[in-house]
């Protein structure tokens, strides 16, 4: 049986279709992708997000700068920071978010797939773990209207990547400053046991519900990386363009030594398509007949009303490139353009 | 919900027969429920000749990929630009404004043989 979010209830009362996620079943959407996208990019949507893994760790900062690639000594209290787990030979475990509560206590939100192995990480290292994902429900808040949704509720001002504690609709809340959607917009997290009322709170202010599938046509339109499709075990950080999240002077960490050495052979451009066709990840990208690459992740964008695509493509790829994206047998024209495709409007 | 002036195949497309004895084909509501908002919808090309069965298109949503398949063998005689520019329509109006194209059967026939709208839907419920 897959496992339900605890506002499933609430999600089956307002005509969600679900989908599996990593063993959970979640809103794949409500009324469609593209006006759930739209509502994100133009007013505010609510994503229930409770299959991410919540993870509180205990232990000194500079232990867990040795299995994170970010540096959080950098970070003061009540900032959060993107951040990779890495393998020994400089593959992606997987992406996160870390709370620094303080130098001492964190909050990690890794993907659902990848929790335990984050986890287990962790523990090895000497770090005290306490899985909490079960506990605790995420709820996106996002969009231009997000601010105003939120304060109305009771949330104070936060800035871009902090986080805070909140009474949201009554309930006793974290609440940070992040999304992955490219909009403004807080993550708030609710115990489940009153998860619902914040819920219904965030939909009573104007939010339109919103699924992952509309999550993931936003993510693709910003560039975001999705363990799974842009990062991977066996494929080195290296080449998924994620060095911002890398931190090799901090001191060592696992998979550094991997890190620093590989060299940069490939890495993850965004396609937008100039011809009809919509390309999906595991397609063929070609440059004047050369096999060049792959795409990772695919998609039609509601906000360009075209197709586009991430794809991991050999160096010497540029931004103004012409290619092709071997579409079930067509040959697709894209151009290589500079992420995102549609501007990040997140902080201010 | 499922007209009954229509034949259906198993790949969830109906077929109408005009007067002039062509097919009109297009997804049922349950397909376009089950695709999401299409966003994007291939047709083939006018005066193409085509074998049941054969891909002869696509219908594809944010999420996910659909072929159309003819139902029949014929030969394509019309095709409905506006869903490749409104494919949203397709959604909205699967049974009508949502038609994808129109073929000359080689058996005028073979329409016969396709599923009615009872079996059709006995075969939904079953999914």
């Amino acid at each position: 049986m897959p496992i339900e979010s605890p506002l499933h209830p609430l999600h089956v009362a307002a005509g969600a279709k679900f989908a599996d996620f990593a063993g959970w079943s979640m809103p794949l959407e409500y009324t469609g992708v593209v006006s759930e996208h739209t509502a994100v990019r133009e007013a505010v949507g609510v994503f229930d997000v409770s299959h991410l893994g919540t993870l509180m760790v205990r232990g000194p900062v500079d232990i867990l700068n040795t299995v994170l690639t970010n540096d959080l000594s950098r970070l003061a209290d009540g900032q959060a920071q993107y951040t990779l787990c890495l393998n020994e030979s400089g593959g992606v475990v997987d992406d996160l978010i870390a709370y620094r509560i303080s130098d001492h206590e964190f909050l990690l939100i890794p993907n659902a797939a990848n929790c335990a192995e984050v986890a287990q990480r962790l523990g090895r290292s000497g770090l005290t773990v306490s899985d909490v994902t079960r506990e605790i429900a995420i709820i996106a808040v996002q969009g231009p209207d997000s601010d105003a949704l939120v304060a109305e509720l009771g949330v104070p001002q936060l800035e871009y990547m902090s986080f805070g504690t909140a009474e949201v609709a009554g309930v006793q809340c974290t609440v940070c400053r992040t999304g992955y959607t490219g909009e403004r917009g807080v993550e708030i997290l609710a115990p489940v046991d009153a998860a619902g009322d914040v819920w219904s709170a965030v939909v009573s202010g104007g939010a339109m519900p919103c699924g992952l599938g509309a999550r993931d046509t936003l993510r693709t339109e910003m560039g975001y990386p999705l363990h799974g499709h842009e990062l991977l075990p066996d494929v080195p950080a290296r080449w998924s363009s994620v060095s911002w999240a890398v931190a090799p002077d901090k001191g060592d960490f696992v998979g550094r030594a991997a890190y620093v050495a590989a060299e940069a052979d490939e890495k993850v451009v965004g396609l937008k398509v100039t011809e009809r066709g919509v390309p999906r990840p595991h397609m063929v990208v070609t440059a004047n007949g050369r096999e060049v690459g792959m795409t990772t992740s695919g998609t039609f964008s509601p906000t360009l009303k075209t197709g586009i695509a991430l794809a991991r493509v050999s160096r010497d790829v540029s931004v103004g490139d012409t290619v092709q994206i071997n579409v079930r047998g067509r040959e697709v024209g894209a151009e290589v353009i500079k992420l995102p495709f549609v501007p990040a409007r997140v902080r201010g | 919900m499922t007209p009954d002036d229509r034949r259906f195949t198993r790949e969830h497309e109906w077929v109408i027969a005009m007067d002039n004895g062509n097919v009109r084909v297009g997804i049922t509501d349950f397909a376009q429920d089950a695709l999401g908002d299409v966003v994007f919808v291939a047709l083939p090309e006018v005066g193409s000749s085509v074998s049941v069965g054969d891909a002869v298109g696509e219908v594809e949503s944010t999420k996910s990929v659909s072929e159309i398949y003819a139902p029949v063998s014929g030969t394509v005689v019309a095709r409905n630009d506006a869903v490749e520019t409104a494919p949203e329509t397709v959604n909205a109006d699967p049974y009508e404004g949502g038609w994808l194209f129109v073929l000359q059967p080689d058996d005028p026939e073979a329409v016969e043989s396709l599923l009615s709208a009872e079996d059709y839907e006995a075969l939904v419920h079953e999914i």
